[in-house]
């Protein structure tokens, strides 16, 4: 490959200096032409990413088509994963559970994450503790996040012990073996850990900001909301598109922190999709259709970004 | 001599190159079926992981490399991940050569796939000759072949605090009745009577309850014909079950599905729960000291006229069809067998076990030779819910149990949800 790559110095410059000479019908010809060292930096990854990505999430949709238990031969169903859906009460539990935690997950993890933004944008003294502060959760594991929180749900545990000191001893709780509770219980971690990068993100973009516009702006009499409304916002447009798909994409991606803490439980009051799919694949050992909820948490995935995408880019436009 | 730093496509095109040697030699590997490569240590992955039982464990594999032959490498994972990941064990080209487990139908699931290895040449060797023959039929498959050695057993009851049981001034109940009046007085002292830690990562332990509910009331026979889908959890006979729960629900600690069964069993050491139905393995995380003081009793009696079963879980080892070191395989469970290894577990767990080798000592004290006199009272033995149905019944089990325990009144709908669930599983 080295050969064919580093070639005759002397006769390739030689070469150049007649293409200059030449007409321009070959001269374009030649330099469309793709090194092949650039060829095998694009070819070696695709194979690599072909291999252990493509490659797995189309036997994982055809997976989805089988009944298998993971030790015996795949036996081909054809849509009764897909047809059994239809009918699954837990199935659907995880469907608005998992709706409820992208609106919930989602919307207070923007909100809050551009409120910290807006609040820690400035370079004030100090201010850079606490974007530290805010941002340090994501450096965590979210594993051993869930392992400190499950400790304060406790029956005695900091949050009760909190409570009771304030004398609001009549709201203690447990908190994750709750059915009222444990999905809204679990969602404050997964938040904790999610605003400090919202927030990072919005920050970049708000650094981004010509301050030209607020000046105008101010010299015309607008106010902070104004400024916050016309300016601020469509400044931010291109990272609110990204900010979606980061959201959209963790949200349906979240299981490390529910299985942490309720393993979808109690009595699949926590149960998310990715936690319904562990739990049918892994527990219950049908990987049939665990394979079939992967597909459909993908399509998910995918059509709400390229639905999003979409609709900016015609925007754009 | 100094070499010249290569040049920019020089390095691009060697980044390339080494780039696809890599992804070349990853296929390869990835895509090989041959067996592991023979010679070196034999792999025994093992999910005691508890403090006392991975030291046990260490111990005995230490005194194997001693015998002189074979040598062992031990591998302790979590018994979660160690439990989803057996089938991928067990399939893949390159498996673990040996594995804690359980005997039964959990072993059944795997030998009728031809991934066990048949040991059965084991069985006729000195060391397990004097095995008992219930222990015998338990570890041969449905094809009549042994593949399974067991090494210890433990038993289920409901234990406390003798210290705490005189404090309070009661005494150990036989029947349900008793069992109630019991409750009764706890709750009258300010102690929540039954700990139960169906909480956390541990929702499992309340299928103990449905288990000794259903032993005591349907009796032994029925459970396992149950578990095996010969009857429906939404039969008379299974809501009858319920039934008795509810009547000692109200004596439940309120926090029975928060706390895991590890922090239950604190709660128990420290006198805020009264009494906790589980099996010995709690007792590899208390403290030493603390064990002397620990007493339990039988599951009480509720309907005279149904034979007493005890829950007798046997653990042990088998081994995968696929591993390349038969020979050294088959001389560690041999070892394993042996009364004197399964002392040296004994030894060094919290002996609260016993050992399956009739020659083998258990640790002696006053609280084994009381479970091993259950054990031999029993008219029947039954392993657990798991190990009598399989693994993939368990997660329906527990949300169906632990919905049971936040909402009773639903129990209809519970059981309803249970068999449709289950149904699933035994349909495939």
């Amino acid at each position: 490959m080295a050969a064919v790559v580093t070639g005759n110095p002397v006769a390739g410059e030689e070469r150049e200096r007649r293409t200059a000479k030449e007409d321009n019908g070959p001269r374009r010809k030649r330099s469309t032409r793709v090194p092949p060292v650039v060829l095998a930096f694009v070819l070696v990854p695709l194979l690599a990413e072909a291999f252990w990505v493509f490659w797995p999430a189309v036997q994982g949709f055809y997976l989805s088509l089988t009944e298998w238990d993971g030790v015996s031969a795949p036996r081909f169903i054809g849509l009764g994963n897909f047809r059994e859906m239809l009918h699954d009460d837990i199935f659907r539990t995880a469907v608005l559970d998992t709706v409820l935690w992208l609106l919930l997950f989602g919307g207070l993890s923007a909100l809050l994450g551009l409120g910290a933004a807006l609040l820690l944008q400035q370079e004030r003294r100090g201010v850079g503790f606490y974007r530290a502060a805010l941002f340090l959760p994501v450096v965590f594991s979210l594993v051993a996040t869930a392992l400190v929180w499950q400790a304060m749900y406790q029956p005695d545990g900091l949050i009760n012990q909190a409570l009771e000191s304030v004398g609001l001893g009549s709201l203690t709780h447990a908190w994750l073996a709750d059915q009222d509770t444990a999905l809204y219980a679990v969602i404050v971690p997964a938040l904790w850990r999610q605003i400090g990068y919202v927030m990072i993100l919005y920050i970049a973009g708000l650094k981004g900001i010509d301050p030209v516009l607020y000046e105008a702006s101010k010299v015309d009499g607008a106010s902070r909301w104004q400024r916050f409304r016309h300016i601020t916002l469509p400044q931010l447009r291109s990272v609110n598109a990204v900010v979606l798909s980061v959201i959209v994409i963790d949200s349906l991606r979240s299981f490390d922190v529910v299985w942490a803490l309720t393993r979808g439980g109690p009595y699949h009051s926590s149960e998310l999709l990715s936690t319904y799919m562990y739990s049918t694949a892994f527990q219950s050992l049908r990987l049939g259709y665990g394979s079939a909820l992967a597909v459909v948490i993908f399509v998910l995935a995918f059509g709400v970004i390229a639905s999003y995408l979409v609709r900016a880019f015609r925007e754009a436009d | 001599m100094t070499t010249p730093p290569p040049g920019r496509r020089q390095f691009l095109a060697g980044t390339g190159a080494v780039g696809a040697a890599a992804l070349l030699s990853g296929c390869v590997t990835s895509g090989s079926t041959g067996k592991s490569e023979s010679g070196g240590d034999v792999t025994l992955q093992s999910n005691l992981s508890a403090p006392q039982a991975k030291t046990a464990m260490q111990k005995v594999v230490e005194d194997f490399g001693k015998q002189g032959g074979a040598k062992a490498k031990l591998n302790t994972v979590a018994a979660e991940t160690f439990r989803t990941q057996l089938p991928t064990y067990l399939t893949s080209a390159n498996p673990p050569d040996l594995y804690t487990w359980y005997p039964g139908s959990v072993a059944e699931s795997y030998a009728s796939k031809d991934l066990l290895l048949d040991v059965s040449d084991l069985w006729t060797k000195p060391e397990l000759t004097g095995y008992s023959d219930a222990l015998s039929k338990l570890c041969t498959s449905a094809a009549g072949k042994k593949v399974f050695v067991p090494t210890t057993y433990y038993w289920w009851g409901v234990f406390y605090r003798k210290s705490n049981f005189a404090k309070w001034g009661v005494d150990e109940p036989k029947t349900w009745d008793e069992f109630l009046d019991l409750c009764d007085t706890l709750k009258g002292k300010g102690v929540a009577p039954i700990g139960l830690g169906a909480g956390g990562n541990t929702p499992w332990v309340a299928s103990s309850w449905f288990d000794y509910l259903n032993i005591r009331i349907n009796g032994a026979a029925y459970h396992r014909e149950l578990l095996a889908g010969k009857h429906r959890f939404d039969d008379p006979e299974v809501r009858k079950v319920f039934d008795r729960w509810g009547e000692a629900l109200p004596y439940f600690d309120p926090n029975s599905t928060a706390l895991p069964f590890q922090d239950a069993t604190t709660a128990l050491l420290q006198g805020r729960t009264g009494m906790m139905l589980i099996g010995t393995f709690f007792a590899d995380s208390v403290p030493k000291e603390q064990v002397e003081d620990l007493d339990f009793f039988r599951f009480p009696v509720i309907d005279p006229k149904v034979p007493v079963a005890e829950e007798a879980p046997t653990d042990g080892y088998f081994a995968s069809a696929r591993t390349s070191r038969e020979t050294e395989v088959k001389e560690l469970m041999r070892y394993l067998a042996t009364a004197e290894s399964q002392e040296i577990y004994l030894k060094h767990s919290s002996g609260t076990a016993l050992p399956t080798h009739p020659d083998a000592k258990d640790s002696g004290t006053a609280l084994v030779k009381k479970g091993r006199a259950l054990i031999e009272g029993a008219a029947e033995l039954t392993q657990y819910f798991n190990r009598d149905s399989s693994d993939a019944l368990q997660p329906p089990a527990d949300a169906a149990l632990t919905r049971f325990l936040a909402k009773p009144k639903e129990i209809g709908s519970i059981l309803t949800t249970w068999q449709r669930e289950s149904q699933k599983i035994w349909g495939r």
